[in-house]
């Protein structure tokens, strides 16, 4: 006997309607996000960057996604992997959120993605950029939405030999793990061209006279690479003048001059190349202009790229939260939607390689001041020289990058 | 022993047994932290304390341990049996190197345990190729003896609860052995202890060796605990924050040091959550402690016990 096709169909369809309000049930909660941030402590500036990118951009999308309510729970990690650790197990235990978002400082990465291989919560690492996350110490639960050392050290090792036609370059480095893979990684790509290393010189983060390093630049380099962080970037813009050097020699920033640090340097800045790096405030894309905009107007100033870092990191989890219906106690959905999904963020297009680090531009920025509509005249990087959809291997064969290990001084 | 203070021992160790059940995976968590961190703040007090000097070089030993255990268990794959004592030789051995630095009394014992402090703080940081530099030695596991694998947070916080009571119970014996006493003695007046035969210079030298011998130990339990260690483990401000636990908690007895490390994670961890301020609570507290209670927090408690016992009697 035929079976009655329409009441089959009607049965499944009535299963399928229960099924679907069972899950809808489990899932009318709230999605939770833990965010961690270094908000005080020696990066508490760079931190509420982050907070404020990343609040913006939840107060602009509504505070939902995936068709449910969003909420979010601030950690301050104090730039300490200790205290980081105590508290991405509290925002997993204690608060149970769905997924964390963070850190900022390098050194507390690997401690939060213990975290994450512990309790399986998957991590969406923020600034944070250590090499050995997204490529020797890969995590199943961790990828990354802001950017690898190295990926932006490869295109300004390039840069300085084909553009600047530079050929005896001395490098300054911050002499940390970070320092040493934006540096390191810059050399790689300068030497494999033919380029010369004239001098490396390391200088340990808050070093407070940067008269020795420029004493001991030989006099046969034909240009400067600057990698300087923190309160160094000061210091460094200053003894570069004051020892005359800007009439002798050319200095080119490879991570110099970022936003935050701006207001605290003045015009003999303008016109110097800044920054090789995945965002700059100045780009002119209808997204980093409403981007850019906005965030003046609710801080009255321009974003460093920790701010448009931690945006593009909400507008990246939004979209993948939308993509699974919101369905995030699915973990390896959520963390497939990651890897899978593309998005515009105001640094412009962006998506996952196969080892969970994104795929993005790199800007080369000088240093200009322009009118801005909210803030007037204000001193910020703009961007003259794209590499577009790097790869945080570059064009090396990635098996062949892992192969020869981690970039060490 | 009177009762009431056996009454509040039997409470307290009720308390520590059942809270994993009360408090969740965070609390626990955190008092397996702060456990960890007392020990480390009692071998600081062991020094502080007792003998009346200052070191700031404790966080090395802890350090040292802590690196030893993660290499020898992460690269080279060799058992906790194995790793646990060599992580506590390696960093008693450097006490025992370290120890040079009793030679020298007050300002200058402070000074120069910075500075040994710095160097191997130095080498954690710089010498990436071995101790992996910022990004320090991950993956650490859980301890394993045999077939008795930890495999939970709540597990580990029993293994470190009985090894700081056994070590609380040893540190016991010990400053209550001649030898304590004779510490004691050394910080009371150390001519006058010369002139009565004792050779002070060693008696301290031990005293630092062993002190470092505890902080190697609690630098094992860390690493196990933690899973990673990078050279924030060997920094400054942890000797610093050790010696805060000390005389926050109350310096010369036992538990102080524990209550210390309590109130000084408690806050950094729990307060920073919903107040920014907290460095300046910290700060608040301290000042507050050295202005009005040098002896710290067991020396209020001792004082409220004096002036009860003062309205029965």
């Amino acid at each position: 006997m035929q079976p009655h096709r329409p009441l089959i169909r009607s049965s499944v369809a009535m299963l399928a309607a229960f099924g679907i309000a069972a899950v809808a049930h489990a899932q009318s909660g709230p999605i939770k996000i833990g965010v961690l941030a270094p908000v005080t402590g020696p990066l508490a500036t760079p931190g509420k960057d982050m907070v404020e990118g990343w609040k913006m951009f939840w107060d602009q999308a509504g505070h939902s996604a995936g068709g449910r309510k969003v909420e979010y729970v601030i950690a301050d990690t104090t730039c300490n992997p200790d205290q980081a650790l105590t508290q991405a197990r509290r925002l997993v235990h204690q608060e149970k959120v769905h997924f964390m978002v963070g850190p900022l400082c390098g050194h507390e990465g690997p401690a939060v993605a213990q975290v994450s291989k512990e309790t399986g919560v998957p991590l969406v690492m923020d600034a944070a950029g250590a090499d050995v996350i997204t490529k020797w110490d890969r995590t199943p639960s961790v990828v990354r939405t802001a950017v690898s050392a190295s990926q932006i050290g490869h295109p300004w090792g390039e840069y300085m030999y084909k553009e600047l036609g530079l050929r005896n370059v001395t490098f300054i480095g911050q002499d940390y793990t970070w320092g040493h893979e934006v540096t390191l990684g810059a050399v790689r790509t300068f030497t494999a061209l033919g380029g010369k290393v004239a001098k490396m010189i390391w200088n340990p983060i808050g070093t407070k006279d940067y008269g020795p390093t420029i004493a001991a630049i030989p006099a046969d380099t034909d240009g400067v690479s600057a990698v300087v962080v923190g309160p160094d970037r000061v210091r460094l813009f200053e003894a570069w003048f004051n020892f005359g050097m800007d009439k002798k020699k050319k200095i080119y920033g490879g991570y110099w001059m970022h936003q935050d640090v701006l207001p605290q340097m003045d015009d003999r800045a303008i016109g110097m190349i800044g920054n090789s790096l995945n965002y700059a405030a100045g780009l002119q894309t209808p997204e980093n202009i409403a981007f850019t905009t906005e965030f003046a107007k609710r801080t009255k100033r321009l974003p460093s790229w920790f701010g448009e870092s931690a945006y593009s990191a909400g507008l990246w989890t939004k979209t993948a939260i939308d993509s699974i219906k919101g369905k995030v106690e699915d973990r390896d959905a959520f963390l497939k939607a990651m890897r899978t999904v593309t998005i515009k963020g105001p640094r412009g297009p962006l998506r996952m390689d196969d080892y969970g680090n994104p795929i993005q531009n790199v800007y080369i920025s000088k240093i200009q001041k322009i009118k801005h509509p909210v803030l007037g005249e204000v001193l910020t990087n703009v961007p003259f020289k794209t590499y577009e959809n790097v790869s945080q291997f570059w064009t090396f064969d990635p098996k062949e990058f892992l192969a020869r290990g981690p970039y060490k001084r | 022993m009177d009762r009431a203070r056996l009454m509040l021992l039997v409470v307290a160790l009720a308390g520590a047994a059942a809270l994993p059940w009360i408090g969740g995976p965070f609390w626990t968590g955190l008092a397996t932290q702060m456990m960890i961190f007392g020990l480390l703040a009692l071998s600081v007090d062991l020094l502080l304390g007792h003998a009346g000097l200052f070191s700031l070089t404790h966080a090395s030993f802890f350090a040292v341990s802590a690196y030893t255990v993660a290499i020898l268990q992460v690269r080279y794959g060799w058992p906790t049996l194995a790793a646990a004592p060599a992580g506590i030789l390696l960093g008693t051995a450097l006490a025992a190197l370290f120890g040079i630095s009793v030679r020298t009394r007050g300002v200058y014992f402070i000074l120069i345990t910075i500075a040994l402090g710095y160097v191997v703080w130095g080498i954690a940081h710089r010498w990436s190729s071995f101790t992996g530099g910022d990004n320090g030695v991950t993956n650490v596991p859980f301890p394993a003896v045999g077939p008795l694998a930890v495999t939970s947070h709540t597990q580990y916080y029993y293994v470190v609860l009985a090894a700081v009571i056994l070590c609380g119970l040893g540190y016991r014996v010990l400053i209550r052995s001649p030898f304590g006493l004779g510490l004691r003695g050394v910080k009371a007046s150390e001519t006058r202890m010369q002139s009565l035969g004792y050779r002070t210079g060693l008696h301290i030298y031990v005293a630092f060796v062993l002190s470092g011998a505890l902080a190697s130990f609690a630098g094992v339990l860390y690493v196990y605990y933690n899973k990673f260690v990078n050279p924030v483990a060997a920094s400054f401000p942890v000797s610093v924050e050790a010696a805060l636990m000390a005389i926050v908690g109350g310096t010369g007895t036992i538990v102080g040091p524990f209550l210390g490390a309590g109130v000084v994670l408690g806050l950094r961890n729990w307060v920073s959550s919903f107040v920014e301020m907290h460095h300046a609570i910290m700060g608040a507290v301290f000042i507050a402690t050295v202005l009005w209670a040098p002896q710290g927090l067991v020396g209020i408690a001792a004082r409220v016990r004096a002036r009860l016992k003062g309205r029965d009697g």
